[in-house]
């Protein structure tokens, strides 16, 4: 069976397409105050009220035009993470993220909507648990380019202990 | 519906890490001619045929073009799915509905995944925004370790209840003689397999398979008239949840997610009111331990933070009074296009009497399947021996 596999032709291809991805307008209006302002902003729904992340146009519970826009808070708890030690490549740059490295969901204060981000933390179980109090850390506003890198991490906000149990 | 379907035979192939004595058509074709054989029909006899894989898996666009030899599909009617994880169960789905419409009297189904010709991690990644998530969109296996991170801070469940799911899995699988990994694991072999995404480990989650899945739907008379063992679809459910809420990790959001949406749905059409009791087996979708664990209560087995006590209890082993996953599911064989449509095809298997060494020791009835597209949409369908 090797044998006759080796007889058989199978050819390597990577295909490199490029692509040009337009953001629109309320996408693009929350990533420019998050570069030339530091703040995160939300969309609330009329009618429903849930506060949306990332900003889009329309509700799609409610099929109603989103329009009240939302600063939230830079502090949230933590919902979901993992402490992952696969060297995952980053698609967007191509380069792995080195592992191990935690990453989570967080809910900001005021926000229905999660967010998710790597957590600058140790990557071992006593350091991080659902519950976790974290903040928002931003690059400085330099080096900010106008996308979700913007935000570099998620850091715990001190003087927190792990729950027992 | 407006005319009864019955799935009146069905195909898989032997799934593996490596096919390379094949290339997509022929093995794809394998399981079209177990299906024609097990329907005992000709190609001739197909009236249409409905085509499914994920997208760009394999690197090439339109599929059913490329598979119209060996499909059987040149000069007949039919079109191409894809539906990201579900798009096995979404082509019976559109099959069944393709039947019941009356335009046709029968429909082959096709669905196949050649996994190892591709970068499953690489396409994957372009499922999630580009300026929205993307940047950690490198594997599922992130997606359940969450899940699995939330359900066990949520009830309480450890590391070893996974463990028992992914043992479960995998003993099943040894039964099932198409199965992909046929392994004789222990709980112990579970927690001591290299930690993934924690609380993931290797044994928590699918392989990466080669295989295909072909069913040929019909509706009643075609059935009655030449079909020993119809199998009839009674109902089918399709729930998406909302673009970029992602509540489905949170295992106590109290929001409509779309496993419990599409459970609710299809429990309404059917009249169900304890689905533990109404369906004998289920198919469910599992790519990771967890997720089963999370199946169970978004199906209404148990109640909300009580599945990982059913796992506990044996309840949901190949004899246990809810078997789930006798074939082995996701856990053991996942060829992403096909596997949606392998547990509708095992669900049938399990009510013909004909899953041979993993038949499950009781009558079957009833059944019920699920699946996943990209987590964020669910597809269900139910079957039964009987139409009453
Ligand atoms: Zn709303």
């Amino acid at each position: 069976m090797t044998k006759k596999e080796k007889e058989l032709i199978s050819i390597p291809i990577t295909v490199n397409v490029p692509y040009r991805f337009a953001a629109g307008k309320y996408m693009t209006k929350f990533l420019m105050e998050l570069k030339n302002n530091g703040k995160i902003l939300a969309i609330k729904c009329p009618k429903c009220g849930r506060v949306q992340l990332p900003p889009r146009v329309v509700c799609a519970q409610c099929h109603v035009k989103n329009d009240e826009w939302v600063e939230l808070s830079h502090e949230g708890t933590l919902v979901a993470f993992t402490i992952m030690y696969l060297p995952l490549t980053d698609p967007t740059t191509g380069k792995p993220h080195k592992p191990p490295f935690v990453y989570g969901s967080v809910r900001l204060d005021g926000a229905t909507s999660v967010l998710d981000h790597l957590v600058n933390i140790e990557p071992t179980m006593d350091k991080v648990w659902v519950g976790m109090r974290c903040k928002v850390v931003l690059r400085p506003q330099k080096d900010r380019i106008g996308d979700l890198s913007d935000i570099r991490c998620l850091e715990p906000l001190p003087g927190q202990k792990k729950p027992r149990g | 519906m407006k005319r009864n379907v019955a799935i009146i035979g069905g195909g898989q192939t032997y799934h593996a890490a490596r096919r390379h004595d094949v290339n997509q058509v022929e093995m794809t074709n394998e399981a079209i001619r177990r299906a024609l054989d097990d329907a005992q029909m000709r190609i001739d006899e197909i009236d249409a045929v409905l085509v499914s894989n994920m997208e760009f898996f394999e690197g090439t666009h339109m599929t059913d073009c490329w598979m119209a030899d060996g499909s059987g599909a040149y000069g007949k009617p039919g079109i191409k799915i894809t539906t990201g994880g579900t798009v096995g169960a979404t082509t019976v789905c559109v099959g069944a509905h393709y039947v019941a419409s009356g335009l046709f009297d029968n429909v082959l189904c096709v669905a196949f995944e050649k996994q190892e010709e591709g970068d499953t991690g690489a396409i994957l990644s372009s499922v999630a925004h580009p300026l929205w998530g993307r940047s950690l969109a490198g594997a599922a296996v992130g997606y359940f370790a969450m899940m699995g991170s939330s359900y066990m801070a949520a009830w309480g469940a450890k590391e070893e209840h996974s463990a028992m799911v992914a043992v479960k899995a995998r003993q099943n699988a040894r039964k099932n003689k198409y199965a992909h990994l046929k392994l004789d694991i222990t709980i112990e072999d579970a927690l001591n397999s290299r930690m993934l995404a924690w609380p993931i480990r290797m044994l928590d989650m699918c392989p990466a398979s080669n295989g295909a899945c072909a069913m040929i739907l019909a509706d009643e008379k075609t059935a009655k008239d030449r079909c020993k063992k119809p199998v009839w679809i009674r109902a089918m459910e399709t729930a998406h949840n909302e673009q970029f809420e992602l509540d489905w990790r949170d295992v106590k959001t109290k929001r409509p997610i779309f496993s419990k949406v599409c459970a609710s749905r299809i429990y309404k059409k059917l009249g169900v009111s304890d689905p533990a009791k109404y369906f004998d087996v289920f198919e469910v979708y599992e790519p990771a331990t967890w997720a089963e664990l999370v199946w169970y209560e978004d199906l209404g087995l148990c109640k909300p933070g009580e599945g990982f006590k059913l796992i506990e209890k044996g309840m949901t082993n190949i004899d246990g009074p809810i078997p789930v996953n006798p074939s082995g599911g996701v856990l053991s064989t996942n060829c992403i296009g096909a596997s949606a449509m392998l547990r509708v095809w095992e669900a049938a298997l399990q009510i013909r009497g004909d899953a041979g060494g993993h038949q499950v020791p009781k009558d079957v009835n009833r059944a019920l399947t699920t699946a996943y597209g990209g987590t964020n949409w669910a597809v269900m369908t139910a079957l039964s021996k009987t139409l009453d």
